[in-house]
């Protein structure tokens, strides 16, 4: 029986423990960590990327996977500037369309599986080449720099150290827990995940599941691309091109399993969190940038590592702890006869 | 290495039962290539040039070696998406070697190719000892690999390479446009070819490619196959590296970033099974060469850069979902 529920409280726990002394030990070793500028960069970072975790988590739900997130959002950045700057459409016109377009992008990509039954990673991977070469046939590779100031200062917007853009991202994250938690095709996503045979012959709708998830991944990505838009001040050709690696990172170390059948929302946002801890702190005591990449990737070996050998581990130790206690007992006793 | 006494693995009959289909698709692709050549040397001007083909021919061999890195991990049912990041070290290993150790070219290489083999047992132990699935290993261990590499050189490229080295990638060999690099390609891929025929570690890695469960039961080491097939996997991607700076005269930081789809689309094309067992070293190599010929050709007829991109996409669209449509035909059971 596949777990349904999206919370593994040991690994959650622990990651919320780590996270936190994360954060005790920035604020000790760099006092810069606590200003109100660095939080606001930082949570403006975690609000974006942790979107882009999400986006990935839901697929990864359906025992599938999206290659595609980063071109998704880089895509849909690239057409709601486009039809701010070129077109001069007004702002709510521009983002609605190029939300739908995200999220299109995402049912493509589910309906294409359901129907070629193509392996997702390689169906997505070619889908995004083909988003990614239609970005650079709209653009030429240059950014559509003057988009509406709206946009801009909204990206710049905080409230004390939070970024206002955090709200959407927090809005979002408890929606899509809600949707795969309480909701019923959300449920049978789950189930999908799980074991997909076994959904099939059950009657569960796995084509609609399927599709929904895909659609989710895509308008998520949408949406990240939108906010990264909106903190760079300027429609980037390049927007999403870095995402693979984090997409992946997030629900990993969360405890996500590639098998599918588990969304594990808060495991993904403190990984997340974690991720963004440890750039923030390269970039605070001045380390190589480059750093961050060596050490997610540490990160998801080690997490998964984890994850795997906690249950063997435990069982061993129950099985070792005994014979340890047995051998000091009859030790203690042999010195005590000497 | 075969274990004593274990005979040449016979293929199950699912395989070998399509044969004549595969042989049809090879030919069909060797057909469609013939094709584009027609069509280009007609339709953009300096296609035939000894210039562009020479450059064509080159580019195609370094993809194609990228190609039977993945070719060799799909081989057993695995991926290996660090096959640039090892292509990349390798790489700027080896420029490391020459530039400032100012060992010569040959040691380079020879070093470069065992650190990309290192690099691939490296993966191979990760994946036996943790029995976690190929591609979160080998995601987790492009990102160390690519950002120890980073941190090591602070991403500075070596752009002395020796001349003898570079000079080697610009010769013509017996006065034709074609570069050695095709040679070394030819070489690596005649290897595989003999690897996968006749030498009973090839055949265990489709036999555990088809079905690893029965492999396991029919007394193949699985582990030692894994093993030996990701440290091949790391060998060819370096070799790869070693053959893209020597054609780029430096080795760069960023060599490898953009290899992934490339190492997936010309054996896909090319009719390699994703889910392992099935292998074909011709294929990949027909896969490269039309792959290179549409970009090369659409390049020539100024055809925006943009349609090459969404055409590398859709081409292994296209040959999984047709791969997938032969396989019905010839009535395997997926």
């Amino acid at each position: 029986m596949p777990r349904l529920r999206g919370i593994a409280p040991g690994l959650a726990l622990g990651l919320l423990v780590i996270d936190l002394l994360g954060m005790v030990v920035l604020s000790a070793v760099t006092p810069s960590f606590l200003s109100t500028y660095n939080l606001f960069i930082t949570g403006r970072d975690l609000s974006i990327l942790l979107l882009v975790a999400l986006a990935q988590m839901t697929v990864l739900a359906l025992g599938q996977m999206n290659l595609s997130v980063g071109s998704i959002g880089g895509l849909v950045a690239i057409i709601e500037s486009g039809l701010m700057v070129r077109y001069g459409l007004p702002v709510p016109v521009s983002l609605a369309v190029g939300l739908l377009a995200g999220t299109a992008c995402g049912i493509v990509n589910g309906l294409l599986i359901d129907w070629t039954k193509i392996n997702s990673f390689v169906l997505t991977l070619g889908t995004s080449y083909v988003f990614a070469g239609i970005n650079l046939g709209i653009t030429h590779a240059t950014p559509f720099y003057h988009i509406p100031n709206v946009i801009g200062s909204f990206g710049q917007a905080r409230v004390g150290p939070f970024p206002v853009m955090a709200a959407v991202t927090i809005a979002l994250t408890l929606l899509l827990a809600g949707f795969l938690y309480q909701v019923v095709l959300g449920r049978q996503l789950l189930a999908v995940g799980g074991n997909q045979l076994a959904a099939r012959l059950s009657g569960l709708p796995v084509r609609r599941a399927v599709v929904t998830a895909h659609a989710i991944s895509g308008f998520l990505a949408a949406v990240a691309g939108t906010l990264l838009m909106a903190q760079l001040g300027q429609g980037q050709p390049t927007i999403g091109v870095t995402w693979v690696l984090p997409s992946f990172a997030g629900p990993i170390i969360g405890g996500a399993a590639l098998s599918g059948g588990s969304a594990p929302v808060v495991g993904t946002v403190l990984a997340m969190v974690l991720i963004s801890l440890i750039d923030d702190g390269l970039v605070l005591v001045n380390a190589d940038p480059y750093w961050v990449q060596f050490l997610v990737g540490a990160l998801i070996l080690g997490a998964v590592l984890l994850g795997r050998t906690r249950v063997t581990n435990l069982r061993a130790l129950a099985t070792i702890v005994p014979r340890i206690a047995d051998r000091l007992r009859a030790n203690a006793a042999g010195t005590r006869d000497q | 290495m075969a274990l004593p006494g274990s005979k040449v693995l016979q293929l199950p009959a699912r395989l070998t039962g399509d044969a004549l289909l595969r042989q049809l698709a090879l030919f069909a692709l060797l057909i469609v290539t013939v094709g584009f050549w027609v069509f280009f040397s007609v339709a953009a001007t300096g296609f035939t040039s000894d210039f562009n083909l020479f450059s064509l021919l080159r580019f195609a061999a370094i993809q194609i070696t990228i190609g039977f890195a993945q070719m060799v991990a799909l081989s057993i049912g695995d991926m290996n998406l660090s096959v640039g990041a090892i292509g990349g070290t390798a790489g700027m290993f080896a420029g490391w070697v020459m530039q400032s150790l100012g060992m010569p070219p040959e040691v380079a290489v020879l070093l470069a190719v065992g650190f990309g083999m290192l690099l691939g047992f490296g993966n191979a132990i990760l994946i036996i000892w943790t029995r976690l699935n190929s591609f979160i290993v080998t995601l987790a261990t492009a990102s160390l690999i690519t950002g120890a590499m980073l941190i090591v050189t602070h991403a500075r490229p070596f752009s002395q390479l020796p001349d003898a080295f570079t000079a080697f990638s610009e010769s013509e060999v017996g006065g034709l446009p074609v570069s050695p690099l095709v040679l070394v390609m030819l070489a690596v891929g005649a290897a595989l070819f003999l690897l996968y025929r006749n030498l009973s570690l090839g055949r265990e890695m489709l036999a555990v490619g088809a079905n690893r469960r029965a492999a396991r039961m029919s007394g193949v080491s699985v582990d030692r196959v894994v093993l030996w097939t990701h440290g091949l996997s790391g060998l060819l991607a370096a070799i790869a590296g070693m053959m893209a700076i020597a054609a780029d005269h430096t080795a760069s930081p960023g060599l490898g970033s953009d290899w992934l789809l490339a190492s997936f689309v010309s054996p896909a094309i090319g009719g390699t099974l994703l889910s392992g067992g099935l292998v074909s070293v011709p294929g990949t190599i027909l896969g490269g060469v039309l792959l290179a010929t549409i970009s090369s050709g659409l390049l020539l007829m100024n055809i925006d850069n943009f349609w090459i991109t969404v055409f590398l996409g859709v081409a292994l669209l296209l040959a999984v979902g047709l791969d997938r449509l032969t396989r019905a035909a010839g009535g395997a059971v997926t």
